[in-house]
């Protein structure tokens, strides 16, 4: 049934299209190509009266066009549906040019030559989890693997004590499965405790790590208050956790059914980049939203002030114009393009970070476990919404005790 | 219009009509030149749209902000005739212009 009290009078009926994304019924356990269904089913561009009615965008050019518009389509609101007090995260909800000083102080750390000096600590990170469950036989990827590797990484780059990462997982995941605006306001609150304390630790103690050295941040010639730090911190929190976890779950699902690929991994490390880079195509894990903040006409549709607009960063990278036969996974496509890291000023942090990650922990995936599968007969289960997590992927290989 | 001839790092040259106004990502982009992304679109958020530009026209274009070079200085690939296309507006002094692409983007 149609909620029409959500569907404003500058919407025309040729537009509007019925769509839940905290759990419609279109999406299936394969979730990326159940959700690209709305290439042939759906307008390029709709608007749903689900969760306070909003516009979703599914094709790759458009998405572009707004993630690079902040003039028209505001970061200020990331919601939906909208809440009474959103959380700001520096520099991820700020407009340019409000977020250019918070985001050029970043970006040194996220750089390729950063990003570089810490793979040999990536490495180690990987080969340790992977070592850890190896003899098994058996694990549960998202829980030993996925959720573990990326985690690890950024909290050694913030400087985070290991042993709490556990409580910053259980905490980042309540918060992107809060709805209403007091959920949202208590667990934002949380993480920024936790952050507060980290903060407070570095400044008194420093450490060789990202907070020690954000807590020197200038901006614009004075010192960085701590209200500024811990926004950071949080986004760059949440940043952390919920992203390369969630491409590598999807992507390892995929692997797991598809042992010819597995054993050219094996053979050849010098296509895992191929493969990385098709991952993130076939697989992105979030949408971003965006609030109008300038009536204006695009693509033959009128989009008014505060209307929520939710650009469908993965299915961009599934879009039919950019990608031939897009449901196809394939490291051999002549050109792999996708979206899944947004564009525009807010383009992600952590692309060469989140590309090196996936890429180390192939590697060294590959050299141990070379041949694997899923267990059988066990259905997957998606988290949905503007992030979007597998929730468990149990795998299985011929581990020691098999030998 | 302005012909401007991308090189990439395996020697292979594609020649291109740019426009007056548009930055050099735009026009390399328009006419999907290899070796060039922007995954940003010009926002100067990333530095995928990093080429070397040759002499003279290195010389003759106007020079580098402090942001621009900052980003530069943690990229890949820099040497001293490094620059982010997006920042570069085609113009006269671009004319027959010769800019090579590095072996990654990042």
């Amino acid at each position: 049934m149609l909620a029409t009290k959500n569907i404003p009078d500058h919407v025309p009926d040729s537009a509007v299209f019925d769509f839940d994304i905290y759990g419609d019924e279109r999406l299936g356990d394969n979730l990326h190509e159940s959700y690209e269904s709305l290439h042939a089913d759906a307008p390029d561009i709709f608007y749903t009266p689900r969760n306070g009615g909003h516009w979703m965008v599914t094709r790759f050019d458009h998405i572009a066009d707004i993630t690079r518009d902040p003039e028209h389509f505001s970061v200020r609101e990331m919601q939906i549906p909208r809440v009474a007090n959103p959380p700001v995260f520096i520099p991820l909800s700020l407009d340019p040019p409000d977020n250019f000083p918070y985001r050029h102080a970043l970006m040194p750390f996220f750089a390729p030559k950063s990003v570089t000096a810490m793979e040999p600590k990536i490495r180690q990170f990987a080969v340790d989890i992977i070592e850890s469950i190896i003899d098994k036989g058996e694990c549960d990827f998202v829980e030993d693997v996925s959720s573990q590797f990326p985690v690890s990484v950024f909290m050694e780059l913030m400087g985070m004590p290991l042993e709490k990462l556990r409580d910053f997982r259980a905490v980042a995941d309540e918060y992107f499965e809060a709805r209403t605006d007091e959920d949202v306001a208590n667990l934002f609150g949380k993480i920024v405790g936790i952050m507060t304390e980290l903060i407070e630790l570095r400044r008194a103690h420093p450490e060789d790590d990202l907070i020690s050295r954000m807590v020197q941040f200038e901006i614009e010639g004075r010192p960085i208050t701590l209200g500024e730090l811990q926004s950071i911190c949080s986004i760059l929190f949440l940043g952390g956790m919920d992203t390369v976890t969630n491409v590598s779950s999807y992507l390892y699902r995929h692997l797991a059914g598809d042992p010819k690929l597995q054993a050219r991994l094996a053979a050849d490390a010098s296509i895992v980049p191929k493969f990385v880079e098709e991952g993130l195509r076939s697989f992105g894990v979030v949408n971003t939203p965006r609030i109008v903040q300038k009536d204006c006409e695009r693509f033959g549709l009128k989009f008014k002030t505060d209307d929520m607009v939710l650009c469908m960063l993965p299915l961009g990278g599934r879009d039919n114009r950019k990608n031939e036969d897009p449901n196809k996974f394939d490291i051999d496509r002549k050109r792999i393009e996708h979206i899944t890291f947004s564009s525009g000023p807010h383009l992600c942090l952590g692309h060469h970070l989140a590309r090196m990650e996936l890429r180390i922990l192939t590697e060294e995936w590959v050299k141990r476990i070379p041949a694997f599968r899923a267990r059988p007969g066990v259905k997957a289960h998606s988290r949905v919404g503007t992030v979007m997590a597998l929730e468990s992927l149990p795998l299985e290989w011929e581990g020691q005790n098999d030998r | 219009m302005i012909e401007l001839t991308f090189i990439d790092a395996d020697g292979e040259s594609q020649t291109i009509q740019a426009t007056p106004g548009e930055s050099v990502m735009e026009a390399a982009i328009r006419n999907e030149v290899p070796g060039i992304e922007a995954a940003c679109g010009g926002a100067l958020a990333c530095a995928t749209c990093h080429a070397y530009v040759e002499e003279p026209w290195y010389s003759d274009v106007p020079e580098k902000t402090e942001t621009e070079a900052d980003m530069l200085e943690y990229g890949s690939h820099v040497d001293g005739r490094s620059r982010l296309t997006c920042q570069i507006e085609v113009t006269e002094a671009l004319r027959g212009a010769v800019i090579r692409t590095p072996i990654e983007q990042g």
